[in-house]
């Protein structure tokens, strides 16, 4: 009997134990299905789709090693230079111009305006919208035949002439206009929200100093809201270089291949063209111009939250 | 032997140690007060012994049994935090009945139990209420009903007075004295106010940078610090810690302290015995500001008085005594003179010193020259 | 947004105020114009449209085009109009959202309250996973889903949904439960919860506003996509988005620009509700995926 009690106490002090031992791998026990998602679907994923760029995939994904040879004949492809160029002036106009009406709507709203509560939701409620309604918005309300131009013949401007959409010098500037229409409430809200914490004391500090309110702002304000430029720009940069869904809707990559973009590129030579080598080496192209901005950013923000 | 028994406990974090060989005691139904300045580890070694931060090497007991791989929750103690840390989406009653809730107390004895506490705090009427409704006194009560709930066999303070404001702060500590007194419980009190400390403890316990300067009662501490550190510490306005060197006149010991001109020389009526050993040689004189006096206030019962002309270089009035601040041995000294004493700026005057309360310290080892 | 009010006292004249208001007002004029635009035309024929002035409001006031869009419309090959899109995608995003959030609390909860060695290199890799560029994964994701045999199915795009939300929500609850007092758990653990009973009893009650800023934004994310609807869906998954450019750049037949406009607010209608229901929380969660920690 004894033997019996003293072994029955041994399983218990066991299975005590593990129990406790499992407490201790619970969390991680926990986070590791998202974990592995992570790792699988978004880690795996680069780097089956890093092999694909060097491989000689056409229809369906193939493993004969090329080497570097897909990145070779992207940059020799005259819609991949386009998708590049384009991509240089949405990117350089979107963030300049989201900036400066950001900053500026800021600037403005926060010298107690009385209908704040009203401007602001309006300002803000395109990021609330798909892209593909967004161009879809922009695309008829840009069109010569029915739109803007045609309004303006019918208000008896008749030599107005407002055809970008149409027009493949101009067309990727449309795309700028609605993406900017998009986005800039949303930067807005961003310099807003850096402005509010600005400590008002030091403004009184400054203005007892003479500053005037120009200098205020040029001086003291603007220095001060370096975090909300910076994360403006990683946001509106990242967001720039994934554009793929107002394209598609606003003008289809067209006319011709006007619009093309990197996004709109990888898509159609993987997917429609049989170029999936080719298409897999832009997407990891596309990869490295997004991690070089954001590695370093992130880098930086989570060191800043570590000290 | 001892209730709580702590030995040679280390706490490393990664390469930084935080507690270098600590070693307490503490009998059952006493009071210590861990204090220090931020950063000493007084925080850190109370939440090992709650259980919430393992340990490096060492051992700690509770009542007689060794509870280092314990879970918190086994070790029979109950904590009260800085933050009172009430949880938010509860009510009071909920809150303080948690603890007996996760260990399957049934629902008529918890209400029982609140019922209990909050008669013992008064705090019946915000038993509905939620945290977030009550201020910071009335949080107060309901995370030390928290704890009493438990009927534990050892309470955790951190630091529970720090976030009230100063009156209630003192409310606050004649109420705990109160409880302590009223239920003989067992308390560990961490706490960086060393006033707190000298009215609630009966063991204090001085920490600096992870190691354990004295431990001993409060009257200990404060008449006899172990070092300069604590002589230091405890005590507000700090003692005045002068440098001075000792002086054999044909067997009677004197401190001389260099001035301006000439060294003033003070008589050592009661030297402790090593200090002749000190003969010709740099000492640290330390002297807490209210045996420093002007001659009409110096202690009537103190039996060696020296005086001694100092020049009064700031005149601090605080109501009940006025701080003077001269010059000794190059260091800006303070007494604690009476109200209307009438000195101005600039005077010289005797000041009566307390030569029988003088302290020595070596200075290379900063240790109490005994 | 905080709310607190700033004493600015900047010195602005009445003339300065004037042309302040008035660059204010041109500027919500440009931010509403296409919503006015989509509205008014969406209640004409199609007559008044290609003939008049797409600025006017509608002489002849008619709900055909949305009758139209909602239920007859041509899309792809089939008149089902938009309706079983909607119903498609509000299939897709209530599992998505729903298991997103769930997943997202807890690894925020473990990331902050409960952190083992290496979390930080853990919620690094989760939080880039937030900007990659979906390219990169179309192809592997496309032969995953035949593997799986979730091909063209809602459930397969759940999962897509859900992957690549998870770094957004994990981030978000992470920030919130980081802010969260440590002491709290500590007062739980020495009262004896565990793990889970910490999270249901003492998080969860008090994470009201991190879930709905975080449902918000996932609603918003999954139910607006559409490279992940064009790229893995097919007829009977297609998510509103993809349906609404099938509609509107259809080649074949008349261009019905009232419908289109009836199509657009439809898709956009969902999300617009969130946003005029509940703006505060949209705002605080595009903050909160802009500017970390």
């Amino acid at each position: 009997m004894p033997a019996r009690l003293a072994l029955a106490r041994a399983t218990s002090e066991v299975a005590i134990e593990m129990i406790e031992r499992l407490q201790t791998y619970l969390p991680r026990l926990v986070l590791s299905p998202s974990f592995v998602l992570i790792l699988l679907f978004v880690y795996g994923f680069i780097v089956f789709t890093g092999y694909l760029s060097m491989s000689d995939s056409r229809m369906l994904p193939s493993f004969g090693f090329v080497g570097l040879e897909n990145f070779g004949k992207l940059f020799n492809l005259r819609h991949w230079s386009i998708a590049l160029k384009n991509l240089a002036i949405f990117g350089i106009l979107y963030i300049v111009i989201c900036t400066v009406i950001g900053l500026g709507l800021a600037i403005l709203l926060d010298m107690k305006i009385r209908g704040e509560g009203v401007l602001r939701p309006i300002y803000l409620y395109p990021m609330a919208l798909s892209f593909i309604v967004t161009g879809t918005a922009w695309k008829w309300f840009l069109d010569p035949g029915i739109g803007l131009e045609h309004v303006m013949h019918l208000w008896g401007w008749e030599s107005f002439s407002f055809n970008w959409i149409k027009s493949r010098e101009m067309a990727i500037y449309t795309v700028v206009i609605a993406a900017v229409w998009q986005s800039s409430g949303f930067v807005m809200a961003m310099f807003l929200a850096g402005l509010r914490g600005i400590d008002n004391e030091i403004l009184k500090a400054a203005q007892i100093d003479g500053a005037s309110n120009w200098q205020l702002y040029r001086r003291i304000v603007i220095p001060m809201l370096r975090p909300a430029f910076l994360s403006a720009f990683v946001v509106l940069a990242h967001l720039a270089i994934k554009a793929y869904d107002l394209v598609i809707a606003l003008t289809n990559g067209g006319p011709g291949r006007a619009t093309e973009l990197p996004a709109t590129f990888m898509y159609s030579y993987s997917f429609t063209r049989n170029q999936m080598g080719i298409g897999a080496s832009s997407a990891v192209i596309m990869l490295m111009m997004i991690a070089s901005i954001i590695i370093p950013y992130l880098y930086s923000e989570l060191r800043e939250k570590k000290s | 032997m001892a209730f709580l028994e702590i030995n040679r406990l280390h706490k490393q974090y990664g390469a930084v140690e935080v507690l270098k060989g600590v070693d307490i005691t503490i009998e059952e139904g006493g009071f210590l007060v861990l204090v220090g300045p931020s950063g000493c580890g007084k925080s850190t070694l109370l939440n090992t012994i709650a259980g919430l931060e393992g340990i490096t090497s060492g051992e700690i007991c509770i009542d007689g049994k060794v509870v280092n791989d314990l879970h918190p929750s086994k070790r029979d103690i109950a904590m009260v935090f800085q933050s009172y840390a009430l949880y938010p989406s509860m009510s009071v009653g909920e809150n303080i009945a948690f603890g007996l809730e996760m260990r399957g107390v049934s629902k008529a004895d918890r209400q029982k139990a609140i019922e209990g506490v909050a008669a013992m705090l008064q705090i019946e009427h915000l038993l509905k209420r939620r945290p977030g409704q009550l201020s910071g006194g009335q949080r107060q009560r309901v995370a030390m009903g928290r704890a009493l709930v438990r009927d534990p066999k050892l309470f955790l303070f951190d630091e529970p007075l720090s976030n009230l404001d100063a009156k209630l702060r003192v409310d606050m500590r004649t109420e705990i004295k109160r409880l302590h007194q009223k239920l003989g419980t067992t308390i560990v009190y961490v706490t960086h106010d060393q006033i707190e400390a000298m009215t609630l403890a009966t063991q204090i316990a001085v920490l600096k940078d992870g190691v354990l300067q004295q431990v001993g009662t409060p009257d200990e501490v404060y008449s006899k610090p172990a070092n300069m550190f604590v002589a230091d510490f405890m005590g507000s306005p700090t003692m005045n810690l002068i440098d001075a060197k000792i002086a054999n006149g044909d067997g009677t010991l004197a401190v001389e302290i260099p001035q301006r001109d000439r060294s003033l020389s003070l008589p050592v009526p009661q030297p402790p015995s090593s200090l002749q050993s000190y003969s010709g040689k740099s000492v640290v004189l330390g002297i807490r500001p209210e045996d420093i006096t002007d001659l009409d206030g110096a202690d009537p019962k103190a039996e060696h008085i020296a005086q001694a002309p100092c020049s009064v270089e700031v005149v601090e009035p605080t109501g009940a005594d006025t701080f003077v601040v001269t010059q000794l041995g190059g260091k800006e000294v303070t007494g604690r003179m009476r109200n209307a004493t009438g000195l101005s700026v600039g005077e010289d005057v005797p000041f009566a010193f307390n030569m029988g309360k003088i302290h020595f310290f070596d200075p290379a080892t900063e240790l109490r020259i005994a | 947004m905080s709310a607190a009010s700033k004493d600015t006292a900047l010195r602005t004249g009445a003339i300065a105020r004037a042309v302040i208001y008035s660059v204010l007002i041109v500027f919500a004029v440009f931010y509403l114009l296409p919503l006015f635009v989509m509205l008014v035309n969406s209640v004409k024929p199609l007559d008044e449209i290609r003939q008049g002035n797409m600025l006017a409001f509608p002489q002849a006031f008619t709900i055909e085009p949305w009758i139209q869009a909602w239920g007859e419309a041509q899309i792809g090959v089939q008149p089902t109009g938009l309706k079983p899109y909607f119903v498609n995608s509000l299939v897709m995003v209530i599992p998505a959202v729903a298991i997103s959030t769930f997943l997202g609390a807890i690894n925020g909860y473990v990331l902050t309250k409960w952190q083992f060695p290496g979390h930080r290199i853990v919620f690094g890799l989760m939080l880039f996973s937030c900007f990659i560029p979906f390219q990169i994964v179309l192809i592997p994701m496309a032969r995953i889903l035949g593997l799986l045999d979730l091909a063209g199915t809602t459930s397969g795009l759940v999962l897509v949904h859900v992957v690549y939300g998870l770094g957004f929500t994990t981030l978000f609850f992470r920030n919130y439960y980081d802010a969260f007092p440590t002491e709290l758990i500590r007062a739980a653990t020495i009262d004896g919860a565990g793990f889970f009973r910490i999270f249901r009893r003492i998080l969860l009650p008090s994470s009201g506003p991190i879930i709905v800023v975080t449902v918000i934004w996932q609603f918003t994310n999954v139910w607006n996509d559409f490279l992940f609807g064009a790229s893995f869906a097919d007829f009977d998954s297609q998510p509103m988005t993809v349906a609404l450019n099938n509609l509107v750049s259809s080649s074949t037949g008349v261009k019905e620009y009232n419908v289109h406009f009836a199509g657009a607010i439809l898709a956009a209608l969902p999300t617009l509700i969130v946003y005029v229901v509940s703006g505060r929380y949209f705002v605080r969660g595009l903050m909160a995926g802009a500017v970390k920690g």
